[in-house]
């Protein structure tokens, strides 16, 4: 009798040594793993192993990036959401391409709204880019041509392809969405090559191709004018077009406790703002756009939101 | 003008420390060139965490090192024990291993060595006499372009299966319905997925590529007993040969220039490869060849056209990376991301920008290439000896080895399942006597065929064939795969009227 006390009080003790400290001492019980869900070398995986370092500083704890790669990048998201909610487990996510995944109700593994968001890292715009030697030179020109315009794009399930089908929608311009190409920088070549009009791709992948005078943009995706020289959709009177984005967003699994998203959050933030990864972001032509938790959540259900408008757009394959 | 940042580059790697890393690299990639299972790709995406602490020109030199030297590693597998250490050595099967079997591997593997070398030097000088011009080369090869190359390349499945032609296209068909798995490339619809995530991004060809040729062949062997060199007693013969080999690669030297060039073309084409451009060079070979019945027996022009051809390959799948900073192969992209993760943004101006780390690169990739030949062939007395080693210690250590390379590469227990289930279609097609080459050859050009189809179709509103005319690359493409397909009726005519004279 006393024995089997003895033995649960010890349990209990030694539960609750496990236990509590456990929870009072993150992060340092062990290293924090952010999945990649994709392979390494690509945007996803760089933005987190240039983030990781500083990150380490900030948080006193060790950082490593996981690549769990398949499935569409659902993969390493399904394997997150699935992880204990403890803050040892977290990752990057590919927005809007998961989002519109749910608006049209394809099984990922997961559910998109009950991921814990922490924060969104980078944002990128999307602009119009034609050839640089081109007669098209506005995006009245591009929809005035006589036939659609044909826009090369990847895959027709990418964000870019989702994105020029709205947007050509929206603004009653008469498209032909060639899909297909193997990355956005075939789809770019393609351009050059002359077999397509124009592109739609974010900012920062464009600007590459227009300082070597091969492409030229003609109008970006923003509400304000952001080049000299390009109209922005907003003062062109397409306020909506401003909402297509790019986003690179840290979050969770279900049921995270408020105060680790918090520090994490902070710390990602902090990160950000951190001269080594400036220094990166300058170099790689990323454009950091850093906001903590509340905010980034608040954006994903406006996306969510916005996307759910355009179902049957984004279901007409 | 490249030729001076070039040498430049050269006194750079020789002089500094750096040159330890080209020559880890070379033997890093030799290692996991010999190992089937393993390859280039796996090495370098293994290699990239290791690279973060390192300074960018290293982690070039690194990379460099063991570009350069898995195919020939490969090679050697293939000629030994008939299991393509890496993909692209696939063809080299074909005659390497029955030299192996009558007992003079030695040759085949000096032949190898040779080729390799040469083939690598020629493709990167091909690539510094393009650079210049590397942009036009890139824009004059759209999706109608590379929609007929995949075709050239279904074409040569057909004539490489000489008097098994049924057999031949029943496994290039198998070969298709499998590239076809997965999500479509153009509309995003999940195909033939049976409600697994796992085949939404199509059947893996790392896995699919060790079964076929590296489960199915210890299989074969296991169940036959043995040795693999039947013939000759090994002491007397194992160092023979090796002499012989390095002259028959200058004395064939139209095969060595012919399998460079397709081996540099077909590198330049992103998503096709160097198992493709060994396996068409191969049999253009055959084709161009008086004697075409001496090929799969042994015959050592076999082993010379595809060791050039999948080395030339590394200098042509650069031609895409130094005109747009866009990789030409699965081992440029991993590059490419070494680079990213540096904070370099590769594009267009990637050869202005970042002149050390391309020159730097192509470097190492030369270092590369010779350095691993030398070893190859300082090392070739004892490789051999593998041949003589009895099945029952082989095969278990291969088996083991390249179902762990294949879960490495991804870390998915369900690609170790598809490598066993493949090798045991290949191991039925072994005995029933289908080529598993064209199987494989199929599945790499089916996603492409299909998404450059497409893609030219709506490019050139449903006027396929006036398109194609309009483009001189794209006609020269459709000429060539004519002619591929009635060479070989020309030839029977041809011989008939003989016969009849």
């Amino acid at each position: 009798m006393t024995n089997a006390w003895m033995r649960t009080g010890l349990l209990a003790a030694v539960l609750a040594a496990v236990a509590v400290p456990a929870a009072a001492e993150w992060p340092n019980d062990k290293p924090i793993t952010i999945v990649i869900p994709y392979s390494p070398g690509g945007g996803f995986d760089t933005i987190v192993r240039a983030f990781a370092p500083t990150l380490e500083k900030v948080l006193g704890a060790e950082v490593v990036p996981e690549n769990i790669p398949g499935a569409g990048g659902t993969k390493g998201a399904a394997t997150v959401h699935r992880s204990e909610p403890d803050g040892y487990t977290i990752g990057i996510y590919n927005i809007p391409g998961f989002t519109v995944n749910q608006v049209l109700g394809k099984d990922m593994g997961f559910d998109l709204d009950e991921v814990t968001w922490i924060a969104n890292l980078a944002t990128s715009r999307y602009a119009v880019a034609v050839k640089a030697d081109s007669e098209i030179n506005s995006l009245d020109d591009l929809c005035s041509l006589g036939r659609e315009a044909k826009m090369s794009d990847t895959g027709s399930s990418s964000t870019a392809s989702v994105t020029t089908r709205i947007s050509f929608a929206l603004i009653d311009c008469p498209l032909t969405d060639v899909a297909g190409y193997e990355g956005s920088n075939d789809a770019m070549i393609a351009v050059m090559r002359g077999e397509v009009d124009g592109t739609v791709k974010p900012i920062s992948s464009l600007k590459k191709y227009v300082e070597s005078g091969d492409l030229k943009i003609i109008a970006t995706y923003t509400q304000k004018d952001v080049l000299d020289g390009v109209s922005s959709t907003g003062s062109l009177g397409h306020a909506d077009l401003a909402k297509f984005d790019l986003r690179r967003i840290i979050g969770g699994p279900p049921g995270m406790s408020p105060e680790i998203v918090e520090k994490l959050s902070q710390a990602f933030i902090e990160a950000a703002n951190s001269p080594e990864v400036q220094e990166w972001a300058a170099g790689a032509g990323i454009e950091l756009e850093p906001v903590g938790a509340d905010e980034a959540s608040a954006m994903m259900s406006d996306l969510s939101d916005f996307y759910s408008q355009y179902k049957d757009t984004l279901a007409a394959n | 003008m490249g030729f001076d940042v070039l040498t430049n580059s050269l006194i750079d790697v020789l002089s500094s420390g750096s040159a330890i890393f080209v020559l880890v690299g070379v033997a890093l990639g030799l290692c996991f060139g010999v190992i089937p299972g393993l390859g280039g790709t796996t090495a370098l995406a293994l290699l990239i965490p290791v690279t973060f602490s390192m300074e960018s020109l290293d982690a070039m030199y690194l990379a460099g090192g063991v570009m350069g030297a898995t195919s020939f590693g490969g090679s050697i597998t293939a000629i030994l024990i008939n299991t393509p250490g890496t993909a692209p050595n696939a063809a080299t099967t074909f005659d390497g291993y029955p030299l192996a079997q009558q007992g003079k591997a030695g040759l085949a593997i000096g032949a190898s060595a040779t080729a390799s070398a040469m083939g690598g030097l020629i493709g990167l000088f091909t690539l510094l006499v393009f650079i210049p011009i590397a942009k036009e080369v890139v824009l004059a090869f759209g999706p109608a372009e590379f929609f007929l190359l995949t075709i050239l390349g279904l074409t040569a499945i057909a004539v490489s299966a000489r008097g098994k032609l049924l057999r031949g296209l029943i496994a290039g068909g198998i070969g298709l319905m499998f590239a076809f798995v997965g999500l479509d490339g153009i509309t995003g619809q999940e195909r033939f997925t049976v409600a697994s995530n796992y085949l939404w991004d199509g059947i893996p060809l790392v896995p699919t590529l060790t079964g076929m040729f590296a489960i199915s062949q210890m299989i074969e062997l296991a169940l036959k007993g043995g040795v693999v060199a039947a013939e000759g007693d090994g002491l007397s013969r194992r160092i023979s040969g090796i002499g012989s080999g390095i002259a028959a690669v200058f004395r064939h030297w139209t095969v060595l220039l012919r399998g460079s060039a397709i081996g540099t073309i077909i590198g330049a084409i992103p998503g096709l490869g160097g198992t493709v451009a060994a396996f068409i060079a191969y049999t253009a070979t055959v084709q161009a060849s008086r004697k075409p019945e001496s090929f799969g027996k042994g015959n050592i022009v076999g082993v010379i056209a595809p060791e050039s051809a999948n080395n030339a390959k590394d200098g042509g799948s650069l031609i895409p990376t130094v005109a747009f900073g866009i990789p030409g192969s699965a081992e440029t992209a991993v590059f490419l991301g070494i680079l990213v993760l540096h904070g370099i943004d590769p594009g267009p101006s990637i050869l202005l920008n970042n002149e050390r780390e391309i020159y730097g690169l192509i470097v190492a990739l030369t270092l590369s290439a010779v350095g691993a030949s030398i070893i190859g062939l300082l090392t070739a007395r004892w490789l051999v000896l593998i041949t003589f080693v009895n099945v029952h210690i082989l095969v278990p250590v291969v088996v083991a080895v390249s179902l762990t390379g294949v879960y490495v590469l991804e870390g998915k227990p369900y690609d170790v399942i598809l490598c066993l289930i493949m090798g045991i279609l290949g191991y039925i097609m072994i005995r029933f006597d289908y080529p598993r080459l064209t199987l494989v050859i199929a599945l790499v050009l089916g996603e492409t065929c299909e998404r450059s189809y497409h893609l030219t179709m709506m490019i050139s509103d449903n006027h396929m064939l006036q398109f194609i005319l309009g483009r001189p690359a794209a006609t020269i493409l459709l000429v060539a795969t004519v002619v591929t397909l009635c060479l070989p009726f020309a030839r029977k005519v041809l011989e008939r009227q003989r016969s009849r004279a």
